[in-house]
């Protein structure tokens, strides 16, 4: 089992830089998925790692090879790898025996019965058996999902490569095969890049989340790191909702925004400083007691979630408008007044970029 | 959910009310359409089935046991075959070099599959008679100058050079076909072989061979049945190397004394014979989508030739020199030269063959008038009936809309020359006597182009969603007001183009019109043949280029009305 090292990775396209010095290390085993916007690079790096590419600058190695870098390129075919596309790319005139069996084609060492054994056991896997002579075109997007999976795994890869995998897939069946993919994760242990614009398919799914943005790897975490400690502006606003606050350092630990002070996760911030300051809606209570950032406010509209209730709030004597997401009940009315209670340990300083 | 609409009582005032006033309309089309296919075809299986006293299979037997239409079978056979095959080696690489790698120039050479396309297959013939006669062709008079060899290089006129000429504007057919279908295979699907572990040749032999084998299959069908229909070519270099095809064959039982049955017996074979080609592509090509499946279609990447690119290219344009280069060139030379095989000095360039070919020799002017009447009537009718009868079809308005695209597709399988047999059978016969007139011949145009406005018709509507009819519908407007007034403009740039490929069709059409013309009513393309007989190249090519030059224009016309070239709506 090895990982996977991306290093100072750079691929551009007619002088735009796609991929501009991306790092990027996974681990033995591990999940990771690449998470971005359209147009990140995201799937240009996993095209990069699968060698479709070649990169202008930087390397990739597996384990102790390098199989990529300026110089030279491993071809896909002697990678080792698999990948799952988002076309899924199954061969409409192969059935889903054949499609699932091609790449054992490429292992002379496999007797006959060995393949028709693992494809009928990765078959069993992915809930497929009794389909071995339908063609792709007759199967349910699903299905042709699952036989994109069984077609990757059967070859037992050392590196798995899954690009938007869910992105055709209807909403309901989308979240099926989230904790499928997982399990299968679970179950066979491949080192593995996914790549997704989806923030929940990649939190449901990965060890550990790359967001990328504009060809560079913006903050790598587990999904929690980023949720809650986001550490710059566009993380924090593409991982969930959040109010982002512009303040003033005012103490080691506190900014003021006017009027208001606000005590915040960080120390030594130097005085005068400007401090961009994250606080995730559902992080604030409205609360009688706290010791730190009590805040008056007034209700200016409030949408029910079903499950929560989506306010926005005018501090008093402020500018500042939050959004809030607290439960169901108490419910509050635009125009009560409330008292907001925010943890410091939730207020989260962040950088511009 | 589970309330249910009740049910309403439907009321109408009137017995009428309930009755769409606009089907007489599409009735009417579904009856033209059928009274232009049924009466000509129907007299055909009749005529080839009666003797003097009732029915006799007398014609059928001499057709199959006259030594001389076997020969002819079986030489149109041959030539259809290696016209087939040679389209394929000629079609198919120059397909996958301009749709998949990085050859320098695909617009170019696409272009020029477009322009081997257009040109008339006849007129190619022409042009290599004077490239390649054995006597006084260039090539040949090139070869002699540079090794002092006293004999030629290459005759034209043989089986071969039949061949030749007509695949080399029979390959477009497979270029379409197999360039259409590489365009429409995702390079994901070549990629997920290549990851799991296939060399660059497994996956060629694995997947995109196979993807692509229907598509070679069937343009190497649709251009047998090209070469089959054929009149032109063989007549111009097969007649002179002493052989038949059949349709020169059949063309042949119209000369004096006409044996109007037994051209009737042959025509029915060839009939069968391209029904059933037809019927294999279109099972190929239905087994299995072949388009990428499932999820959104994956990007297309080319491959890099490296070394190979220049190369490449020079074999495109090598193709492209005997289709389109040599036999222009030869054609501008003749136009303007007082003898086309004399070297082009200022001694022998002239305008002679201009006026002599447009103010001197007999018919042409007429025959231009008559054509471009033709050529626009039958292009008009055919593309407001083709328009009219898509809609019905596609929009399921009447019972057995099936029969109606059926028929209007059905021609597809007869050849120009059969056709114009059943033609020539109905209509010098009550009820309608119309040989002798132009009308004979514009019921043989707007017949034998149906298919060509009708798919053309039909793919547009089926980019209109009915939703845009409906919604005029619901506000009060009747059926033919919203085709009027939503429809027929959304699918105006699409009836255009129909309306031109029916043009185009029909000003460069020999086969039908060499036996339905009569003295008063030469188009064209019979006057060019009539003008070989008198060895009149340099008029030829003058009418030629004439025919080219608006054929061109109608396809520019084509590709800003449609925004694409129109190679990919022909098939």
């Amino acid at each position: 089992m090895s990982g996977v090292r991306l290093s100072g990775l750079t691929k551009r396209y007619a002088d735009l830089a796609a991929v501009e010095d991306l790092h990027l290390e996974v681990a033995p085993g591990e999940l990771v998925a690449l998470l971005g916007p359209s147009g990140c690079g995201k799937t240009t790096t996993l095209r990069l790692v699968a060698g479709f590419l070649r990169p202008e600058a930087g390397e990739i190695w597996v384990g102790q090879r390098c199989i990529s870098s300026s110089a030279t390129v491993v071809p896909p075919e002697r990678r080792r790898m698999a990948m799952i596309f988002q076309s899924y790319a199954l061969w409409p005139h192969m059935t889903v025996q054949e499609n699932v069996a091609y790449g054992l084609r490429f292992k002379p060492e496999l007797s006959g019965t060995e393949r028709e054994r693992r494809v009928s056991k990765m078959l069993k896997v992915v809930q497929l058996t009794g389909f071995e002579s339908r063609y792709p075109g007759e199967l349910s997007g699903g299905q042709q999902q699952r036989v994109a999976v069984a077609r990757a795994l059967v070859i037992e890869p050392e590196i798995l490569l899954l690009d938007e995998p869910l992105s055709n897939l209807d909403a309901n069946l989308r979240e099926e095969m989230r904790f499928e993919i997982r399990r299968l994760h679970e179950a066979f242990g491949i080192t593995t890049l996914y790549v997704t614009h989806d923030q929940a398919e990649a939190m449901v799914i990965s060890d550990r989340v790359a967001v990328l943005n504009k060809g560079r790897v913006a903050q790598v975490g587990t999904p929690e790191d980023l949720f809650r400690r986001p550490r710059s502006r566009f993380v924090a606003e593409f991982i969930g909702n959040t109010n982002l606050v512009e303040t003033t350092a005012t103490g080691p630990s506190t900014v003021a925004k006017g009027p208001l002070s606000l005590h915040i996760a960080a120390d030594g911030l130097a005085p005068g400083a400007p401090v961009l300051v994250s606080i995730r809606p559902h992080e604030i209570k409205f609360a009688p007691a706290s010791a730190a950032n009590m805040l008056r406010a007034t209700i200016r509209r409030a949408s029910y979630l079903g499950t929560a209730v989506d306010y926005e709030v005018q501090v008093e004597a402020s500018e500042l408008v939050l959004r809030v997401t607290a439960p169901v009940s108490p419910r509050l009315k635009p125009g009560d007044t409330a008292t907001l209670a925010i943890d410091p340990a939730v207020c989260v300083p962040v950088s511009e970029a | 959910m589970t309330a249910q609409a009740p049910a309403l009582p439907t009321r109408f005032s009137s017995r009428f009310e309930g009755i769409d006033r606009s089907l007489p309309v599409w009735l009417l089309a579904a009856l033209a359409l059928v009274f232009l296919m049924a009466l000509p075809l129907g007299w055909l299986a009749l005529v080839s089935v009666s003797g003097e006293q009732g029915f006799t299979g007398a014609h059928y037997l001499e057709a199959f046991t006259d030594p001389q239409l076997r020969k002819a079978f079986w030489n149109t056979l041959v030539m259809a075959l290696w016209v087939g095959l040679g389209s394929l080696a000629l079609g198919a690489p120059l397909a996958w070099l301009t749709a998949r790698t990085d050859v320098p120039g695909r617009g170019l050479v696409r272009g020029l599959v477009l322009a081997s396309f257009v040109t008339p297959p006849f007129l190619g013939a022409f042009a290599w008679v004077m490239l390649a006669g054995p006597n006084a062709g260039a090539l040949n008079d090139l070869w002699r100058a540079l090794t002092g060899a006293e004999g030629a290089l290459v005759n034209i006129f043989s089986m071969p050079g039949l061949i030749f000429v007509v695949a080399i504007y029979t390959f477009p057919y497979v270029y379409v076909m197999i360039s259409n279908t590489l365009e429409l295979i995702a390079s994901d699907l070549e990629e997920a072989g290549s990851i799991l572990g296939a060399s660059r040749f497994s996956v060629a032999r694995t997947i995109t061979i196979p993807l692509v084998a229907p598509a070679i299959f069937s343009g190497f069908i649709l251009s047998v049945l090209q070469a089959l229909a054929l009149f032109g070519s063989p007549a111009i270099l097969a007649l002179p190397a002493g052989f038949h095809t059949i349709t020169t064959q059949i063309w042949g039982m119209f000369h004096y004394p006409p044996r109007l049955e037994v051209a009737a017996a042959v025509s029915i074979p060839l009939l069968v014979a391209t029904a059933l080609l037809l019927l294999v592509q279109k099972r190929l090509l239905g087994r299995r989508g072949y388009a990428a499946v499932g999820g959104k279609g994956g990007q297309r990447r080319r491959i890099a030739l490296g070394p190979w690119r220049y190369p490449a290219f020079a074999g495109c344009l090598a193709i492209m020199a005997c289709a389109v280069f040599l036999p222009y060139g030869i054609l501008a030379k003749a136009a303007f030269s007082r003898a086309w095989a004399q070297p082009l000095t200022w001694d022998n360039f002239t305008l002679r063959n201009w006026s002599f070919t447009f103010f001197e020799y007999g018919s042409t002017r007429e025959a231009i008038v008559n054509t471009l009447e033709l050529g626009v009537m039958s292009a008009c009718v055919g593309a407001a009936l083709a328009a009219l009868l898509a809609y019905v079809a596609r929009r399921k308005i009447i019972v057995g809309h099936q029969l109606v695209s059926f028929l209007a597709l059905a021609p597809i399988v007869i050849p120009g020359v059969v056709l114009a047999v059943a033609l020539f059978i109905a209509y010098t016969r009550p009820p309608l006597l119309l040989y002798g007139t132009l009308w004979i011949l514009f019921l043989a145009y707007v017949t034998k182009e149906m298919p060509v406005g009708y798919s053309q018709a039909d793919a547009t509507f089926r980019a209109i969603p009915p939703e845009l009819e409906e919604a005029g519908r619901v506000l009060g407007a009747g059926r033919l007001r919203v085709f009027a007034e939503v429809t027929a403009p959304l699918a105006r740039s699409g009836i255009i183009a129909s309306w031109c490929f029916i043009f185009i069709g029909v000003i460069r059409e020999l086969s039908a019109s060499i036996i339905l013309f009569t003295p008063n009513t030469k188009v064209m393309s019979v006057v060019m043949f009539d003008l070989k007989e008198e060895g009149q190249f340099g008029a030829i090519a003058v009418l030629g280029i004439f025919m080219l030059v608006m054929t061109f224009g109608v396809v520019i016309l084509v590709q800003r009305v449609l925004g694409r070239d129109f190679m990919g709506v022909r098939d």
